[in-house]
């Protein structure tokens, strides 16, 4: 089964992200694999040790320290790697193009059997890439599963929805973007990372010229920092609550089983 | 001529309150733009009965009154609203921002060639074009974003404060052919769903009661889960009480889990990581109940109290359960 396996970075969470004139600087930022790409991974990487003969490739278009990442990527148990280079890409369509045109172009027109993705990135967090990257593959998808089951012929999935789960039968080949309780991230040994240096990278070169769907046109910090009221009785928390807010008055009246606020 | 088509998702039959909402807001926007228009769209055979006195303005509302679309399937679906867009000569198309939403926009995006402006929580409407407000990074930032297509398609994020649109409204329903889909194409079908009948999901709750470590073990969420009750809430959690299994991922908030936009949000032992604080930006009041007073989450809250949960929580209950007996 060929299995590929979309990774994109994303800043750490704990990293410093200037913002100059509406515009950002990420010069000081500390780039780690996105959090949900790892489920996507690890997903891959056990199919991989179930099917025998599967080989699970990695695509990252990430610039600069995306092969650090790819070598960790590797010594989780992925077989080889895609780096893809030559366009500048800005919004979510023109990722999912290039995406495309690196998956038919490594597979030569062919199609995987599976593509994995992280239900989105944690830095922008618009879930777009996956979906287009199956719309323009022409492969079924489901967003944000939690759990799937395979055999050789097809595949069950579940997948979170508001308050509660859908369940689906799902045909090769398709794409699944992963939501975090789908698995747990195995953790790389030494011989893994030692394995990972022998796994090839290939560069690969993609050029679109479709323009961007949607642009940023600024950025500046949130601040967030609020007076705190602090009160020392719940009582009078409950007091100051019942003032302030009409949601309170209308409480106590649902048993919190209708599913709607109101 | 701008004309906005609302997608009014349903679940088991039941339109959803935050694509009502989205319905509401879009009139607001309408009524700012003279030149405009406002349609919706419905998928799946329910009473429309239910809408009576709750959608706002006026326009049509094209309804597919077919059984199989009651479950999602996301190529039927993205058919229809394709479909009907053309059909209604949209130029922008709304929807909520929700599991549905976050799986049929993109793929309508590329096949329409339109703009897909994701979890918007304030539109931008100064100029000609409706461009999209939300947060980035975390919530660490905000970014504002411009469709470069002349079709656009917005998923807006729910928020609390909720719209003042008049509703003497003149909405007329128009019953969509048979769309003929067959089985065939079903695929991914959606087998079944199982939505959890106790509890509202914390995406959609009013009010949220959440716990992290300090609540200390999962028998120590009894009493959130009491306090949930009384208030008519929903339980709520931090990534580590997740991790640690004393609660569902269902019920997580934060960078991993949920964005949530309650009126009220209490926050019962957690101390407020930026990862947490990622998913409760929209929350109207903030109310901390922490044994640190240093703990960041302060710095974010509306309300607190400084205090240890196991000798706070149960004054709590019994300040809620007077007052609850006195109204």
């Amino acid at each position: 089964m060929n299995i590929a396996v979309c990774l994109c970075q994303v800043p750490d969470t704990a990293s410093v992200i200037g913002f100059v004139n509406g515009t950002r600087d990420l010069s000081r930022v500390n780039w780690v694999m996105n959090p949900f790409d790892e489920y996507a991974l690890e997903e891959a990487v056990r199919l991989k040790e179930r099917f025998a003969g599967s080989v699970v490739t990695l695509f990252s278009i990430a610039p600069g320290a995306a092969k650090e990442m790819l070598r960790k990527a590797l010594a989780m148990g992925a077989d080889q790697a895609v780096l893809i280079s030559g366009t500048e890409v800005s919004d979510p369509f023109q990722t999912a193009r290039v995406l495309s045109r690196a998956i038919l172009d490594f597979y030569r027109d062919a199609l995987p059997d599976l593509v994995f993705c992280g239900k989105h990135s944690t830095d922008f967090q618009s879930a777009q890439v996956p979906l287009m990257l199956a719309e323009m593959l022409g492969i079924e998808s489901v967003s944000s599963i939690v759990k799937l089951s395979a055999t050789a012929e097809g595949l069950q999935v579940e997948r979170e929805i508001e308050g509660g789960i859908e369940y689906l039968d799902v045909r090769y080949p398709a794409l699944f973007s992963a939501e975090k309780g789908l698995n747990v991230p195995r953790k790389t040994t030494i011989k893994g990372v030692m394995e990972a240096r022998k796994k090839p990278i290939d560069l690969l070169q993609v050029t679109i010229d479709d323009r961007a769907f949607v642009s940023m046109t600024n950025v500046k910090p949130l601040e967030r920092k609020k007076v705190c009221r602090f009160v020392s009785e719940p009582g009078e928390l409950i007091r100051l609550l019942i003032d302030e807010c009409a949601v309170f008055m209308s409480s106590g009246e649902t048993n919190g089983g209708t599913g709607e606020p109101r | 001529m701008n004309k906005y088509l609302v997608f009014l998702e349903q679940r088991e039959g039941v339109v959803k309150k935050a694509s009502i909402e989205i319905w509401n807001r879009v009139q607001e926007l309408a009524a700012r733009h003279p030149d405009s228009a406002v349609s919706g769209i419905l998928a799946g055979s329910l009473d429309i009965r239910q809408l009576d006195g709750v959608l706002g303005g006026k326009g049509v509302i094209y309804h597919a009154n077919e059984e199989r679309f009651l479950l999602y399937n996301s190529r039927h679906y993205a058919r229809l609203v394709a479909d009907t867009l053309k059909r209604d000569g949209a130029t922008s198309l709304f929807f909520a921002d929700t599991a549905l939403s976050r799986d049929l926009a993109p793929r309508l995006s590329v096949n329409l060639e339109a703009s897909l402006l994701s979890g918007c929580e304030v539109f931008d409407d100064a100029g000609v074009d409706v461009g999209c407000v939300r947060p980035v990074y975390s919530g660490s930032a905000i970014a504002s974003f411009a469709p470069e297509r002349s079709l656009r398609i917005y998923t807006i994020s729910s928020r609390s404060t909720r719209s003042i649109i008049s509703f003497g409204s003149h909405i007329e329903f128009i019953a969509l052919e048979p769309s003929g889909f067959t089985s065939e194409n079903l695929f991914p079908f959606v087998r079944r769903i199982a939505m959890r009948k106790d509890r509202q999901d914390v995406a959609e709750a009013a009010i949220i009661v959440a716990g992290g470590r300090g609540v200390g073990d999962a028998a120590g969420f009894e009493q959130l889960e009491e306090l949930a009750l009384l208030l008519g809430g929903t339980v709520g959690a931090s990534r580590p009480v997740v991790d640690e299994g004393w609660r569902p991922h269902a019920e997580q908030i934060g960078q991993t889990g949920k964005t949530v936009a309650p009126a009220i949000y209490f926050a019962c032992g957690i101390s407020g990581s930026v990862q947490h604080l990622a998913g409760i930006g929209s929350a109207s009041i903030l109310v901390a109940i922490n044994n640190d007073p240093h703990a960041p989450i302060f710095d974010v809250a509306d309300y607190a109290l400084v205090g240890d949960l196991h000798i706070v929580l149960p004054k709590l209950l019994d300040a809620v359960k007077e007052f609850l007996k006195k109204r």
